[in-house]
């Protein structure tokens, strides 16, 4: 049994700040005690600190970067994808509805885009070959590749001797050479010309236009 | 169908698009010493660059040769390729001249760009300055000047290179077209022509025919399924635009 069960209507009254009228002095020294009893309690409460706060920050701190270590791992580790072939047709339908009606497709005729309505630079498949049976190694150094002669290799077709390689080109003027073995430079025979380099030597020169390009 | 793979494998094949080949950095001297160039050449270069670009003139040209003429280090000098350099700059500035006086106000630096290769393929001021008032705008311009340096390369006389594409100016032929010209020639050429017979008949108004239209010789690049041009679909034709 508590003592708030032993007190009487009145003792509450008394400990409520409502005066002492009817209360018996054993039930008042009673009252008394608990009420010194509680302010003591609440003497010894005090706010908490700034150790609490670091202590707090300290606990959370581990918790985020366990996080963003988890999701790092997520995103480097590989992940099994089910795919249904019907719903990756039907993406595919919806994104070329979204293409159709993104670009005008008026602008595109039998596959090929109307040249009176180009608005926008486009690239050029534009294939270079050179017949160079005894060649260890071949490249192409022009004007579209800051003339780099290690950027753009040709491949051998060991049978025939000739090096070819395919390039995307914007339309428009590109002068180049080749560059047999890292040292020979030697224009493209089939070019549209041969110019003066400035340097006293020649390079060849083809002129890319929307539908690719003619060559003898 | 079961994939695994990295998501950051996905991303990098999604961001990993096709870039420019030709994506130039303006920063030559950088491009230079990179490729092994010594200090006080690249700064040579640098300096004519930064010169040009404070003139408004195109510095992509000049950039161009540069990396092109310590590319053919071998047997080209360094003081030969600041020689050629000072000679495109004199080039260029002369190409802005004209573009200015042709009432471009400031000319573009692909019409500025094009003319100084015009001059320099020998194209008199007077021919440049026509082209670009014939032209029906800065594109077209810079494309006519392009395709009839590159006729006069192929063998073209000044006169018949400068004919046929102030005709196709007049006929309002688009430059898309008009830079299959070069093409064209080389058709005509794989199909026995020669040039003076193919200047004869620009000079008569013959024009150039497609340089696919059917009859037509040479060897096609085009990308594979690309059929090939047969005036269908071309907008803005009238008149006789010559040999079809």
């Amino acid at each position: 049994m508590t003592e708030q069960e032993r007190f009487s209507p009145e003792a509450h009254r008394y400990l409520d700040g409502e005066g002492a009228n009817g209360l018996d002095h054993a039930e008042r020294e009673a009252a008394d005690r608990l009420d010194r009893m509680l302010q003591d309690y609440a003497a010894s409460l005090k706010a908490p600190g700034a150790e609490v706060d670091r202590a707090v920050m300290a606990a959370i701190a581990p918790e985020t970067q366990r996080t963003s270590i988890s999701i790092w791992s997520w995103l480097i580790q590989p992940h099994l994808f089910t795919v249904r072939p019907a719903l990756v047709a039907a993406a595919a339908i919806a994104l070329v509805a979204v293409g159709a009606l993104t670009f005008d497709l008026t602008d595109f005729r039998g596959g090929i885009p109307d040249t009176t309505t180009l608005e926008t630079p486009q690239t050029i498949l534009v294939r270079f070959e050179l017949r160079a049976p005894e060649a260890e190694d071949v490249t192409i150094a022009g004007s579209f590749n800051d003339w780099s002669p290690e950027e753009i290799r040709l491949a051998k077709n060991a049978t025939t001797g000739v090096w070819t390689a395919t390039v995307p080109l914007p339309p428009g003027e590109h002068q180049y050479l080749f560059v047999i073995d890292g040292s020979q430079w030697i224009p493209d025979p089939s070019a549209h010309a041969q110019v003066d380099d400035g340097f006293g030597q020649a390079n060849s020169v083809i002129v890319v236009g929307p539908r690719g390009v003619v060559r003898s | 169908m079961r994939y695994t793979l990295p998501i950051t494998a996905v991303a990098a094949l999604l961001l990993g698009a096709p870039t420019p080949l030709a994506a130039q950095s303006q920063d030559v001297r950088a491009q230079l010493i990179e490729r092994g160039a010594p200090t006080e050449f690249a700064d040579q270069v640098a300096q004519i660059v930064s010169n040009a670009r404070a003139e408004q003139l195109p510095t992509e040209p000049l950039v161009s040769k540069a990396l092109e003429g310590w590319a053919k280090r071998a047997r080209v000098p360094q003081a030969r390729v600041i020689a050629v350099l000072n000679q495109s700059v004199e080039r260029l500035r002369t190409g802005h001249e004209i573009g200015t006086a042709a009432g471009m106000n400031p000319p573009s630096g692909p019409v500025v760009a094009a003319a100084a290769d015009a001059l320099g393929r020998g194209l008199s001021r007077e021919q440049v300055r026509s082209m670009m008032g014939e032209a029906a705008g800065p594109e077209a311009a810079a494309t006519g000047l392009t395709v009839a340096s590159a006729l006069v390369a192929q063998g073209l006389d000044t006169e018949a290179a400068v004919r046929v594409v102030g005709d196709a100016f007049r006929d309002e032929r688009p430059p898309e077209e008009i830079l299959e010209f070069p093409s064209a020639v080389t058709g005509l050429r794989a199909q026995g022509q020669d040039m003076s017979e193919i200047a004869r008949q620009i000079m008569q108004g013959g024009g150039l025919p497609s340089p696919t239209a059917p009859g037509m010789g040479g060897r096609g690049t085009r990308p594979q399924g690309v059929p090939g041009m047969t005036g269908a679909g071309q907008k803005k034709k009238k008149g006789n635009t010559g040999g079809q």
